[in-house]
């Protein structure tokens, strides 16, 4: 058990590990290659940093319980854009023209609800029918990407709303608007995923489903909930991100399920399900976008942060399976 | 350290004797989709060639890789690392308003390159530098005008027009240039019907096919750029009418190019991605220069015709 609860512990810490190496590496090379004078651990480099983490990050946030369950959801990118074409065209119909700036609020919740019914189209889905999430939601991703793009043709859709820009450009107590709306998400994540039955039950359901099924847990309606949930997250991301640029692309958010996914994986959640935490996968999304801004700050070329973000995830899951070996071997003896 | 101290040093390392060497100027780029097409890419090698061709230049080369919100984030890291000017490719003229506008805010200049923001970041922009699409459309008139007057038939010629999608700046301005142009150059030259082709080549072919139907007499076809032109000219290869019209397009591709090559079509116009890049960091230096810079500085994109082709490379996208 000691062993067990070492390996937990070396998992969990592992990915701040990693990030102090990155910061300290970034920090030393940029010294060395960063045309700009400034230093890279500057405290507002910093808070940017956490800032420009919440678009993935919000969406990982609920791509761990959803992988905790031992499920994927590979369609959050195209409700991101559905709920941020929603957010934006709301805005401009006639009768919400005429609310002035409390249209602003409308639009957020018509944006957050499509967020909401799209993530309960997939949980009803896998419910349902029983077919697994990952063909699911594979399905979906295509079929919401192409509403994105039946809503206005390959054309952008935009409104600026200079009030709406100032709400998400500002600082409160230092930190951007974003920056909270990502740190109160993970809170109340953290909090429902180890305080709460529900949570439980995420856990129990990914580490062996017929188990739970056994012990009374009604894991239909369960996935149903933690889609809804990370639908209403993608929507979430993208109504905190639009806010502050007022114009969308139809193929916006297209690989974010993929870089959601790999910050939970970084943080050390399992594929198979059953194990994962909160505040490890916002060590992931931190990691990530270290390494997007230390690469840039170094002057790497763009390219070469897939490229060492994906040899890092290959680390990861080696380290994650040798010590996983490790420990199963010693309770053995 | 403010520009005008960084020039003052400039001016006192010179008068001295240049002992010490002058302070650069660093320039950060965030690029909208770099090897998306061969035209990014091309532009990408051709900026970074010129900035370390120029020793007091040091640019920061980002790529938004497509992505809205990489883009920002870049906009905010360059401010951060508090670059002298920004140059973007937007990857969406709208959404990046924002960004530019606390670039403006941190007393950052920024250059839009390429294709330019909507009209409500104008006021937080130093310049845009690109081609200028207007002028584009007029000489695509000129060209097909001294083609008729080649032929003869100048007095007699009818014309269709191609047009790029409805809503794109691009498409709008030159189909503007070329209808404001050819009255003026061939006053006889009637234009018979005009129709958009969306930037696709299908969508050309088709409407062209259309028009051949429509119409018995068809001396000229005018398309918003190559891609719509080939295809327009692939239709008439396929009615067996190629030989007595005269094709002319805009943003020379390399379909055009080899099309012009085989002498099924007429002429273009030239848009190199090379000219663009060094276009877009000459603007930034001028700006951070003090020079005065037009709000819309246009690099040249000459005329290209099946007469003066051997002058220019085959394009690369």
């Amino acid at each position: 058990m000691n062993s067990e609860t070492r390996g937990n512990l070396i998992k969990q810490g592992a990915i701040w590990a990693f990030i102090v190496v990155e910061l300290l590496f970034f920090s030393i090379a940029g010294e060395y290659l960063s045309v700009s004078d400034k230093a890279f651990m500057d405290f507002d480099n910093m808070l940017l940093l956490l800032k420009q983490s919440a678009p993935i990050g919000i969406i990982a946030l609920g791509m761990t319980i959803i992988m905790i369950n031992g499920n994927i959801d590979l369609s959050v990118g195209a409700t991101f854009a559905l709920s941020a074409i929603v957010l934006l065209d709301s805005m401009t119909w006639p009768f919400m023209a005429g609310l002035g700036d409390w249209a602003i609020p409308l639009a957020w919740g018509l944006a957050l609800l499509t967020g909401v019914v799209l993530g309960a189209i997939n949980g009803l889905i896998v419910w349902k029918t029983g077919v697994d999430a990952f063909i699911v939601t594979l399905g979906s991703m295509l079929g919401y990407r192409g509403l994105v793009f039946m809503y206005n043709g390959e054309q952008p859709t935009s409104h600026l709303n200079w009030t709406l820009v100032d709400f998400a450009e500002a600082q409160f107590l230092g930190l951007h608007t974003a920056t909270w709306f990502l740190l109160v998400a993970a809170l109340l994540l953290w909090l429902l995923m180890t305080k709460t039955i529900h949570g439980r039950n995420a856990y129990a359901i990914g580490n062996n489903r017929e188990a739970a099924v056994n012990a009374g847990i009604r894991v239909g309606p369960h996935f149903l909930w933690n889609f809804m949930l990370i639908g209403f997250l993608a929507s979430l991301s993208a109504v905190v991100f639009y806010s502050e640029s007022g114009s969308v692309n139809p193929n916006d958010g297209m690989l974010y399920e993929l870089w959601a996914i790999t910050a939970v994986v970084l943080g050390g959640t399992k594929l198979t399900g059953g194990y994962g935490s909160i505040v490890s996968t916002l060590g992931g999304v931190i990691a990530i976008q270290l390494l997007r801004k230390g690469l840039g700050h170094i002057g790497a070329d763009t390219e070469t942060v897939n490229l060492v973000i994906g040899l890092i995830l290959i680390a990861v899951l080696f380290l994650d399976r040798q010590l996983n070996r490790k420990g199963k071997e010693e309770l053995k003896i | 350290m403010k520009l005008s101290t960084k020039l003052a040093l400039a001016c006192t390392t010179a008068m001295i004797g240049g002992a010490a060497a002058a302070e650069t100027m660093t320039i950060g780029i965030t690029q909208n989709n770099v090897g998306v097409d061969s035209y990014q890419t091309t532009y990408e090698q051709a900026f970074i060639a010129a900035a370390e061709a120029n020793p007091d230049v040091e640019v920061v080369v980002l790529d938004a890789g497509g992505d809205v919100a990489r883009q920002i984030a870049q906009m905010e890291d360059l401010i951060q690392q508090e670059v002298d000017a920004i140059i973007i490719w937007p990857t969406n003229g709208e959404a990046v308003i924002p960004a530019v506008r606390k670039a403006h805010q941190a007393d950052i200049p920024v250059i839009v390159t390429n294709s330019n923001i909507a009209e409500a970041g104008f006021d937080f922009v130093a310049s845009f530098s690109g081609p200028d699409n207007i002028t584009q459309g007029a000489r695509s008139a000129e060209i097909m005008c001294d083609r008729f007057k080649a032929l003869g038939i100048e007095n007699e010629a009818k014309v269709v027009h191609i047009t790029g999608q409805p809503g794109y700046t691009t498409a709008i301005e030159r189909a503007q240039g070329f209808n404001d142009r050819l009255p003026e150059v061939c006053p006889n030259v009637v234009q018979i019907d005009q129709q958009p082709g969306d930037w696709n080549r299908e969508k050309s072919q088709q409407v062209m096919e259309a028009f051949l139907v429509q119409y018995d007499d068809i001396d000229g076809v005018y398309s918003g750029d190559d891609n719509m032109g080939v295809g327009a000219m692939n239709a008439a290869i396929a009615a067996g009418r190629v030989d007595g019209i005269t094709f002319v397009g805009a943003t020379n591709f390399a379909v055009g190019y080899e099309a012009m090559a085989a002498g099924t079509y007429w002429g273009s116009i030239y848009q190199s991605p090379v000219d663009d890049a060094e276009a877009a960091l000459q603007t930034a230096i001028d700006v951070l220069n003090g020079e005065e810079v037009p709000f819309l500085n246009y690099f040249d994109t000459p005329k290209i015709t099946q007469d003066n082709m051997g002058e220019f490379t085959k394009p690369v996208f």
